[in-house]
C-alpha cells in the first residue's frame, strides 16, 4: 500500500511548473485567439465562434478528417498486432536480446524531416534498390498518380519508422512476466496460443494503452513525414488534418489557424479518454 | 494448428529477421549514398566512391554547428528534465495524495498533445522570454514530450524497489530529500540513464519545435539537413549527414541494450 500524504504535491511541483509554463499557458492562449480575428497582434476583434463554424462547415475539413481517422486505423491495425507479434518473436539469450532490439529501434534515430527522402530515394526507379526491383516486377513508374499507391507508401513507411516503439513498449511488458508462470502453463500442457492470451496478454494491457495513445495521436496528426512523399496528392487524396494546420501557421493566420489547433485537441484529448475508458472497462471485465 | 505449433521457433527467427531486413532497407540505402558522390566535383565523376561527403560535414562551418546546437539543446533538455522527473516520478510511485491519478493522466494528455497545435503561442511565449533561436528554447520545448515520459519510465523502476528500503531508511533519521538523493539516486542509475536515453531520442530527432524556434540561429542537424535542400541537392551530402546524425543515437542504443527493455515495466499509477 501506498502511504497517504498530501506532501506529494510537493514533489509534483517542479513538473507541474514546467509542465504550465510550456503547456498549459501555451493551450490557454490558443483558445483565446481562436475567439478573434487577428491581423497584428496588437488589433484584434472579437468572432466568437465564427472560425469554428466556417471549419466545421468546409468540406474539406470533413474529407481531411475522415483521411485522417482512416489512416491512424490502419496504422493502429497494423502496428500494434505487429509490434506484439515480434515483441514476442526476440529471442531469449542475452546477446540476441539486446542485438534485435537495437537493430529493431535504429528507425527512431532518424531525423523525421529526412525519413520522407530516404523513402522516396530508396523507391527511386533508377538508384533506389526497391524502385529498381519495383521496375522488375512491374510497380508503376508513376506511382504518385495513383492514390493508392501513395497510401501504400505512406503506410509502410510509418510501419517501418514506428513499429520499434511498440515492440520496445510490449517487449519490456513481456519481461516482468515470472518464470513460474511459464512452468505453471507447461504443467498443464498448455498451448502456446493459450500461454499467450492468458499469460502474455494480461500483462501487456496497461503497455499496449500507452503504445496506442501515442500511436493514435502520432498518425492522426502526422505531419513532417507525409507531406513530402507526394505533397498531398494525387488530388488531395493525402491531405491529412495537421497538413492544413501547418499552412495556416506558416501563413500567420492567427484566428482560424488557433481554432483549428482547439478543434484538433479537443478530438485527441477525447479519443484518449475514450480509449482510458474502455481499458477500464476491459479491466473490470477481467477482474471482476 | 499442430503443424505451426511444432515449427514456432524457426517461424519467430524467420518473422524477426524479415521485420529487420525491412527495417536496414532504407538504411542500407542511406549508407550507399552516403559513400558515392552524387553531384560532379572536382576529379569527381557521379557515381564514384568517395568519402568527400563526410570531408564535407567537417569542413561545413554550418554543419559542424547543427552538430554542436543539436547535442547542446539536448544536453540542456536532460538536465532540465530528470531533475524535475525524479521527484514527481518518487511522489507517483510512493504517496497517495489528493488528486494522483488525475495529474498523472493529465501529464499524459501533454505528451499526446502534437505539438504542431501549440507552435504559435510556444513560438510567442518565447520570444517574449528571449529564448527563440536558442538552444534554451529548444530544450525548454521539448520538455513538453519528455518530462511525463520521463515520469512514466522513473516511477517504473521506483516502484521496483522494496518499500521497506525507504522506512528503515527513515527510521535510521533520513529525510525524504536527503533518502531520495543519498540511497535512492543510486538504486535507479539504470532507471535515469534509460529515461535520459528516451529523452535523447525523441529530442535528437524532432522538428516541428525545432523549426519553429530555429529561424536564423542555433539550427539544429535536422534544420541543417533541410538546408541543404535546394536548386541542385547534393544528396550524397545529405545522407551522409543522416548517417553521422544516427551515430550518437546508435553508440548510445548500444551501450543501453541491456536496460533498454526495462524501461517500461509497469505501466501505470
Amino acid at each position: 500500500m501506498k502511504t497517504k500524504d498530501n506532501s506529494g504535491w510537493i514533489f509534483v511541483l517542479p513538473a507541474m511548473a514546467v509542465l504550465g509554463l510550456i503547456g498549459l499557458i501555451p493551450l490557454v492562449t490558443v483558445v483565446n485567439y481562436s475567439f478573434f480575428e487577428i491581423f497584428i497582434l496588437s488589433s484584434r476583434f472579437w468572432v466568437g465562434l465564427e472560425w469554428y463554424g466556417e471549419l466545421v462547415g468546409s468540406a474539406r475539413f470533413w474529407q481531411s478528417f475522415a483521411r485522417s481517422s482512416l489512416f491512424s486505423m490502419i496504422i493502429l491495425l497494423i502496428q500494434i498486432p505487429l509490434g506484439i507479434a515480434l515483441a514476442l518473436c526476440i529471442p531469449r539469450g542475452r546477446i540476441w536480446i539486446g542485438l534485435s532490439l537495437v537493430v529493431v529501434a535504429l528507425p527512431l534515430l532518424v531525423p523525421w524531416n529526412m525519413i520522407p527522402t530516404l523513402w522516396l530515394s530508396l523507391l527511386n526507379p533508377e538508384t533506389g534498390l526497391l524502385g529498381r526491383l519495383g521496375v522488375v516486377l512491374g510497380w508503376p513508374l508513376d506511382w504518385k498518380d495513383s492514390a493508392v499507391h501513395t497510401w501504400v507508401v505512406i503506410v509502410m513507411m510509418d510501419v517501418w519508422h514506428w513499429t520499434s516503439l511498440v515492440v520496445i513498449l510490449c517487449y519490456s511488458a513481456l519481461t516482468t512476466i515470472p518464470a513460474a508462470y511459464y512452468q505453471a502453463a507447461a504443467i498443464d500442457g498448455a498451448t502456446p496460443w493459450d500461454v499467450f492470451r492468458f499469460i502474455q496478454l494480461p500483462r501487456l494491457q496497461n503497455v499496449l494503452l500507452m503504445a496506442v495513445l501515442l500511436r493514435f495521436m502520432d498518425s492522426f496528426m502526422i505531419y513532417t513525414e507525409a507531406f513530402p512523399i507526394n505533397a498531398g496528392g494525387p488530388a488531395e487524396a493525402t491531405l491529412f488534418l495537421a497538413v492544413d494546420l501547418g499552412e495556416e501557421i506558416k501563413a500567420f493566420n492567427y484566428g482560424p489557424s488557433a481554432a483549428r489547433s482547439v478543434l484538433y485537441f479537443l478530438i485527441i484529448v477525447t479519443v484518449a479518454w475514450l480509449f482510458t475508458k474502455a481499458q477500464g472497462k476491459l479491466e473490470e471485465k477481467a477482474a471482476p | 494448428m499442430k503443424l505451426i505449433y511444432r515449427h514456432l521457433g524457426a517461424i519467430k527467427i524467420v518473422a524477426l529477421l524479415a521485420f529487420m531486413v525491412f527495417v536496414c532497407l532504407p538504411l542500407v540505402q542511406m549508407t550507399l549514398l552516403a559513400f558515392v558522390a552524387t553531384l560532379p566535383h572536382e576529379e569527381l565523376e557521379v557515381g564514384q566512391a568517395t568519402l568527400q561527403n563526410f570531408s564535407g560535414i567537417l569542413t561545413d562551418p554550418n554543419l559542424r554547428a547543427a552538430f554542436g546546437n543539436s547535442i547542446a539543446y539536448v544536453l540542456i533538455n536532460i538536465c532540465i528534465t530528470i531533475p524535475v522527473a525524479l521527484p514527481a516520478a518518487y511522489a507517483f510511485s510512493r504517496m497517495s495524495f489528493v488528486g494522483d491519478k488525475s495529474l498523472f493522466l493529465a501529464f499524459i494528455a501533454f505528451r499526446i498533445t502534437p505539438p504542431v497545435v501549440l507552435t504559435l503561442p510556444v513560438f510567442q511565449l518565447f520570444s517574449a522570454l528571449g529564448i527563440v533561436n536558442s538552444v534554451f528554447g529548444i530544450a525548454l520545448a521539448h520538455c513538453l514530450f519528455n518530462l511525463p515520459i520521463s515520469i512514466w519510465i522513473l516511477q517504473g523502476f521506483i516502484s521496483a524497489i522494496p518499500r521497506e528500503m525507504d522506512e528503515t531508511a527513515f527510521i535510521d533519521g533520513y529525510s525524504r530529500p536527503r533518502f531520495i538523493w543519498s540511497i535512492l539516486i543510486p538504486q535507479i542509475r539504470a532507471g535515469i540513464a534509460v529515461a535520459a536515453f528516451f529523452c535523447f531520442m525523441f529530442s535528437w530527432v524532432e522538428v516541428v519545435f525545432a523549426r519553429i524556434l530555429t529561424t536564423t540561429n542555433g539550427k539544429p542537424i535536422s534544420m541543417a539537413i533541410n538546408a541543404l535542400f535546394g536548386f541542385q541537392t547534393d544528396i550524397g551530402l545529405v545522407m551522409a549527414v543522416t548517417l553521422a546524425s544516427m551515430a550518437p543515437g546508435a553508440v548510445l542504443l548500444f551501450a543501453m541494450r541491456n536496460h533498454l527493455s526495462r524501461g517500461f515495466r509497469i505501466g501505470q499509477v
